[in-house]
């Protein structure tokens, strides 16, 4: 007989796993946003650098004090808070005082993510909460914004002049550059507005590795390109600024605040769209992207609720007997 | 004819390679056999030998008179020496029979029936004191499902030879092997159901396979399709729907659509049972895994010990690893060697250390969808992970848990590595209860 002495692992089946973990999928996505980053870091230098580095320390120490806080075993390793550090900054023009970064970035993670139960249980995107709350405090800011300027630091001249985002000189009727240079790469707006084209290529690798579904992106954007054309605005301009290419391809698919049924990433990216469009064209606000998808991330389980799909097998004359003694 | 595609599913690696091609070799005679008197879906069998008897190989040494069930039969001549609980592959201790194996072993009688004039109730008879029961791994006692009750309308014979698993190989040899018994089973069970439509099901990983049986299959009504390779592509309501086209209602069986499915390695014994009246004392197990010095495919009599066969397969290579009787989604890990075959047992897969996966620590749902996916019963195990994890049994009933079939894709895509088919394995029995008090 075989010695019984050895130790044998018993654990419940399946006994192989696929490889993919949280981590590696975070880790993706800022993989998908180096793009950018890079062409930003291009075109404001150390303004960009300070600014991104900021907001990823106060993110990874914003998510340490939390989780100390709220007991609950700090995650090394997990790149989420990295992750909605990076997020955040690339939210913000490059030259934003750094102590707004660090508000943003504490209610982001702070707040709108480690408070509501950790990744997974949020249901804003934290990212977004973040920027979104920082506008809205504005007004308060205006108070207050004289103790912090002693704080904001000069790193220098940039080459280039940072200009008002594409958006806002849009709807000021100002006159547009060219759109082959505004695709490519052009310095104006917040971080991420700089290039569409290298956030096409971080979502192109985002699509690659399976990390996110068409349905929101494309639904989001079909929906913007027939809602301009109906209202006689020029739809690649639209498809181009105010970050709705980041939106649509990196924050309206966030895994925890969009919807998991199919039917429920359409009509979720649809909304999205005609919010977007209401917005920009009815308010011409120019951030109406980040407010969209907040509003958008406020229906997700009515959403989900309302398209699950009917199981393999389900009769559909016979209803779900305990669903009726609710 | 076309193949239906079953919405879900998923491909995993299949790691085929170790004993695809090897051919089914005898394993050595043990020097114990340890026969579970229940290894199969039903009523236990009562034992109709004492401690000290002298049994011979193929006597029947365990029955019972319940409708669901099996007996037993010694698998090889020798002496019982106890009737105690002992390891079963669940983990559990279940009362077994065990025989001290007689160094010499006489040829095992059998009979030489024409298969041609025998009728359906002997049919059923051969089936059911053979000890039939299905070898895909279920075990559910073969003579009973041939028989269904008379209000069903059965019009199709469906056979699966997918062996969706990943590792396991002894369908595969089978029909390799042994091509004529097979279509012959299959032929017997279409006189026995009086259909005149059988479908053999092969994934198109297993082309030899496929490509061997169709040169031998003379019968028009017998028809092979080649599936595409998909886990879970052998469950039966998957097999059902991509065959036929037709949906098993939930909590349904197959013959609620008109369908019987049987396992390739069943029709071979079907076969084996009504032509030579053999029991069933011996099955094909494919004992693999990279841990595993030799792999092999082996002819393995029933109640040997893995640890038999493993050291058989030229023992461990590692020290600390993972033995798993069954597939590596759905088998039971063990821990204890002495752990007998048994009717049902398709594998025993000895996994490396490095894929030897201990329980680990996992984290909450990031809801990215993978399992909604690829859910192949098209429920949302996201939502029933969180439910089953908070014990919400309502509300996990709500969204269906009983239909899940645990097919383990849940778990093996999930990015938080939540056992949710674990979860949903231990929240069934708690539905059922509320369910029956209501």
């Amino acid at each position: 007989m075989v010695n019984d002495a050895r130790k044998f692992i018993v654990s419940s089946s399946p006994h192989i796993k696929d490889e993919g973990t949280i981590s590696k999928a975070m880790r993706d996505v800022f993989i998908a946003l180096m793009p950018v980053t890079l062409v930003t870091i291009y075109f404001f230098r150390f303004y960009a650098v300070f600014f991104i580095a900021v907001c990823l320390v106060t993110a990874i120490l914003t998510e340490l004090l939390f989780r100390n806080l709220m007991n609950r075993k700090a995650r090394p390793g997990d790149w989420s808070a990295l992750l909605t550090g990076l997020f955040v900054a690339l939210l913000f023009p490059a030259t934003t005082p750094w102590w707004q970064g660090v508000i943003a970035t504490f209610l982001a993670v702070g707040v709108a993510k480690e408070l509501v139960g950790g990744l997974g249980w949020n249901r804003f995107n934290p990212a977004l909460f973040g920027r979104v709350a920082l506008i809205l405090l504005a007004p308060l800011f205006a108070f207050v914004y004289s103790w912090f300027e002693p704080l904001n630091v000069y790193l220098g001249s940039i080459d280039v002049v940072t200009q008002a985002t594409p958006l806002a000189m849009m709807q000021r009727g100002l006159e547009m550059p060219p759109l082959s240079q505004l695709f490519l790469a052009f310095p104006g707006g917040a971080m991420s507005e700089v290039s569409p084209l290298a956030i096409l290529i971080g979502a192109a690798y985002l699509l690659y590795k399976k990390h996110i579904s068409w349905r929101i992106p494309v639904s989001i954007l079909a929906t913007v390109v027939i809602l301009t054309l109906i209202f006689g605005a020029n739809p690649l301009y639209h498809l181009i600024t105010g970050g709705l290419l980041l939106g649509s391809f990196f924050m309206a698919t966030d895994w925890v605040t969009s919807p998991f049924t199919d039917k429920g990433k359409i009509i979720f990216g649809v909304a999205i769209g005609i919010l977007v469009v209401i917005f920009r064209v009815g308010f011409s606000i120019t951030e109406g992207v980040a407010y969209s998808i907040l509003i958008m991330n406020f229906f997700v389980p009515y959403i989900e609720w309302k398209t699950s799909r009917s199981h393999f097998g389900k009769i559909k004359a016979v209803p779900v007997p305990m669903a009726n003694q609710k | 004819m076309e193949v239906k595609k079953f919405t879900g599913g998923i491909r995993i690696p299949h790691y085929k390679s170790f004993t695809e091609h090897k051919e089914i070799k005898k394993a050595s005679l043990p020097g114990e056999l340890v026969i579970p008197l229940l290894q199969h879906t039903g009523a236990p069998n009562e034992p109709l030998v004492k401690v000290g008897d002298k049994v011979k190989a193929g006597q029947k040494i365990g029955a019972t008179d319940k409708f669901v069930s099996a007996p037993i039969h010694a698998s090889l001549s020798g002496t019982v020496t106890a009737i105690e609980p002992r390891p079963y592959l669940t983990g559990q201790k279940v009362n077994s029979i065990v025989i001290a194996v007689d160094e010499k072993q006489d040829e095992l009688e059998l009979a030489d029936i024409d298969v041609g004039t025998v009728t359906k109730e002997e049919m059923v008879k051969a089936i059911k004191e053979a000890g039939i029961v299905g070898m895909g791994g279920a075990a559910f006692p073969t003579a009973v499902k041939l028989s269904p009750p008379p209000d069903k309308e059965i019009d199709a014979l469906i056979i699966n030879g997918c062996e969706c698993e990943p590792f396991l190989t002894c369908d595969h040899r089978l029909m390799l092997e042994k091509p004529e018994e097979l279509l012959q089973g299959i032929e017997l069970i279409m006189k026995m159901l009086s259909v005149d439509k059988a479908y053999l099901c092969i994934e198109d990983n297993k082309d030899d396979a496929i490509e061997t049986v169709r040169q031998k299959n003379t019968n028009p009504q017998i028809v092979l399709l080649r599936m595409p390779t998909k886990y879970p592509q052998g469950s039966e309501k998957h097999l059902v729907k991509a065959t036929l086209d037709r949906e098993i209602p939930s909590g349904g069986l197959p013959f609620d659509v008109g369908a019987i499915i049987q396992n390739v390695g069943t029709c071979v014994a079907i076969y084996e049972a009504v032509r030579y009246k053999k029991p069933l004392i011996e099955r094909v197990v494919a004992v693999t895994g990279q841990n595993l010095k030799d792999p092999q495919n082996l002819m393995v009599k029933i109640g040997t010990p893995i640890g038999h066969l493993i050291e058989e397969c030229g023992g461990i290579v590692e020290e600390l690893a993972k033995v798993v009787i069954g597939g590596p989604m759905t088998g039971k890990a063990q821990e204890s060697l002495d752990v007998p075959v048994v009717k049902g047992t398709t594998g025993v897969i000895v996994l490396p250390p490095d894929m030897a996966i201990e329980d680990m620590e996992y984290h909450d749902c990031v809801r990215c969808c993978k399992c909604v996916e690829h859910c192949p019963m098209l429920l949302y195990p996201n939502q029933l992970s969180i439910f089953c994890e908070a014990y919400m049994i309502e509300e996990a009933a709500e969204w269906n848990a009983l239909d899940c079939i645990e097919c383990g894709i849940c778990a093996y895509v999930c990015p938080s590595k939540r056992p949710t088919v674990q979860l949903i394995q231990r929240t069934k029995p708690l539905i059922r209860e509320i369910q029956s008090k209501k």
